[in-house]
């Protein structure tokens, strides 16, 4: 089935009591009454998250929506499935307005991040599932279930019961069971999480193949930026005040992120502070401990400039019109290189740059960035 | 030479055995001995009369019946109402579960004699007082505090997720009972039938207190004739109560063992 599903304006709920976030401690919610500087329940045990989200996928598109742990990811997707309740704002599917309905009126499928298969039906009776509660009778359930395995790649595992899978085909096993549905969206709660790499990349071939067969608007989410480049045609990111950014392609998001928080969490950024200053010719530069770049439509002051590691050259001292730095330690990565260099005030930045920058540490170098996003920070 | 440890462990084993097995088989005995006296070692006569009795006598056949008819419903009634009840205090917020839980328990542990006076007066109260349908009602408070207590365990470790994905996959509610969880709720719904049932067929002080004598089960039946000193008889009621409780035993041997919807 291909549809729409468009999200205006919706206030994702965050269940349960406040949980402080693993990394800071701190509590991340949107909402906090004035008065008592507590966070109001809005539903019983419920509470305010993303305050407004809005967006749209287009049938057939993968939007990857990206976000820390705790960014209220999943109370996305469980909210547009119908599985827990939401706030204000309106959840669209091809144009109807499904806020209201119960999730199996939805036509929105959830597959949660561990595959949930039925232990008391086999995998056959699994694929059919959706299609025998609909009606349709076993037989022709069977039948077309059979074939979706066969498309996945899982049709030999058919009569196994739905406990005696691997990962990977229970990865594929779900996704089938999913496409039987025929749903209008589907919805993917980071499915490749916490998978070793090799059934990591069989699960992402498996996303693609059912990507390819279903019309379906699907939504990843996901805290790897790997995952989202990998199966999205669309990347949003959930920023530090619960907005979700304009969805944009992953080329354009890595070229220029909306905003600094959305770059660090894209995790591939080097973050260089400097500051924005005028020129003589009206014109705006950042300036940092290694030179200079253009920084158009900047406000003048401090600044962070993110860049990534193929926009950067590193040179040997001497080579280039720039100041000197030196580098003071280096670890390497697998396709990159962090640098830390000081400028002779002993000022520090770390830099990623090509893995095949052959500096060492003590080496004075120079460094040019040629392409850089600039936030101001002021 | 046997190690001290494993001598240890056999005698207590045969110790044991002995222990389980031994007045069942003196009951077994008994309930075939006619005229069994002191100092006679063994019995003097094999008779099954008492046996078929059971069966043939008008009144003891009606103590069984009424025995059979309060477990059965008791545990049919005490089940539907327990699985819904401990799903949703399992679902619900941590004050909710604990007052159900401690509401549970409460029906659990308090000593049967004082339960039915209680329960003596409300029966009393409604004009059920000394009929089978209050001694149903009183045998399905304990039954529902035990009963409750067992899915409210089932369900506190119940993976909401399945049913979660047959909503989304177009389950609608009924499809989602009948297709996913019935299936998997399969063996704690036979254990908790069997749990229900020996919970009433056992009942003495509630039956007494809320039947009032005139509501005759099995056990009422066996103490009347312990006291006016009918052995026999008393040991065929004994055996025909004890017979339930182990074939029920037999059938849920591995009771505690979880579904596959039930994390270990």
């Amino acid at each position: 089935m291909s549809a729409t599903l468009d999200v205006r304006d919706l206030c994702v709920l965050f269940e349960g009591p406040p949980q402080p976030s693993p990394i800071d401690g701190s509590v991340r919610y949107f909402v906090v009454d004035a008065g008592t500087q507590s966070i109001p329940e809005v539903a019983p045990g419920h509470r305010i998250g993303l305050p407004g989200v809005t967006f749209t996928v287009n049938a057939g598109a993968c939007l990857a929506v990206l976000g820390t742990s705790g960014a209220g990811k999943s109370s996305l997707l469980r909210t547009l499935a119908g599985l827990q309740p939401q706030g204000r704002g309106s959840i669209s599917v091809n144009g109807r307005d499904v806020s209201a309905l119960r999730p199996e009126q939805r036509s929105v499928v959830y597959l949660h991040q561990e595959p949930v298969l039925f232990p008391h039906l086999s995998v056959l009776e699994n694929v059919a599932f959706p299609l025998t509660v609909r009606g349709t009778s076993r037989r022709e359930a069977e039948r077309r279930g059979f074939e979706m395995l066969v498309r996945l790649g899982v049709g030999p595992v058919a009569g196994n019961a739905a406990t005696a899978l691997s990962g990977g085909q229970r990865h594929r096993v779900a996704l089938a069971r999913a496409l039987c549905a025929d749903p209008a969206v589907l919805l993917l709660d980071e499915p490749l999480a916490s998978l070793d790499p090799a059934v990591r990349r069989d699960v992402r071939a498996a996303l693609l193949e059912a990507r390819a067969m279903s019309g379906a608007a699907t939504i990843l989410v996901t805290h790897d930026l790997d995952d989202a480049m990998a199966v999205a045609t669309h990347i949003s990111a959930i920023g530090p005040f619960g907005d979700l950014s304009v969805p944009a392609s992953p080329a354009d998001l890595l070229r220029e992120p909306p905003t600094l928080a959305v770059a660090q969490l894209l995790g591939v950024f080097a973050e260089v502070p400097g500051v924005v200053e005028r020129t003589d010719d009206g014109a705006s530069r950042f300036r940092w401990a290694g030179g200079a770049i253009k920084a158009a439509g900047v406000a003048p002051g401090s600044a962070i400039a993110c860049v990534r590691s193929h926009d950067v050259d590193v040179s040997a001292a001497g080579s280039a019109e720039a100041p000197v730095l030196t580098v003071t330690g280096r670890r390497d990565a697998v396709h990159e290189v962090m640098l830390d260099v000081s400028d002779p005030s002993g000022r520090l930045v770390t830099m990623r740059v090509p893995g095949t920058t052959a500096a060492r540490v003590g080496d004075r170098v120079q460094i040019t960035l040629r392409h850089a996003r600039i936030y101001s920070t002021h | 030479m046997m190690p001290r440890a494993s001598l240890i462990r056999s005698l207590s084993f045969v110790a044991l055995l002995l222990f389980a097995t031994a007045p069942l088989l003196l009951l077994i005995v008994t309930s075939l001995a006619r005229g069994w006296f002191y100092p006679a070692a063994v019995p003097e006569t094999i008779d099954t009369g008492a046996w078929r009795e059971l069966f043939t006598d008008p009144a003891r056949r009606d103590a069984l019946v009424n025995s059979l008819t309060l477990a059965v419903c008791t545990a049919i009634t005490a089940t539907m109402l327990a699985l819904p009840l401990g799903r949703s205090a399992a679902f619900s917020t941590r004050g909710v579960r604990r007052a159900v839980a401690l509401l549970a328990f409460a029906a659990v542990a308090l000593p049967p004699v004082a339960l039915g006076i209680g329960l003596q007066l409300t029966v009393l109260t409604l004009g059920l007082g000394g009929t089978l349908f209050g001694v149903f009602l009183a045998h399905l408070i304990p039954t529902l505090g035990y009963l409750t207590l067992v899915f409210l365990g089932v369900f506190t470790r119940w993976d909401r997720r399945l049913e979660e994905s047959a909503a989304t996959l177009g389950a609608s509610e009924g499809a989602r009972w009948r297709r996913v969880l019935l299936p998997l709720l399969r063996r704690p719904i036979a254990d908790a039938l069997a749990l229900g049932f020996l919970v009433s067929w056992a009942q003495v002080a509630l039956t007494l207190l809320v039947g009032g004598g005139a509501v005759r089960t099995l056990p009422l039946d066996v103490l009347a004739m312990l006291q006016a000193g009918q052995d026999q008889r008393a040991a065929v009621g004994a055996l025909a109560l004890a017979i339930p409780a182990l074939l029920v035993l037999a059938a849920t041997r591995s009771a505690a063992r979880n579904t596959a919807a039930v994390s270990a």
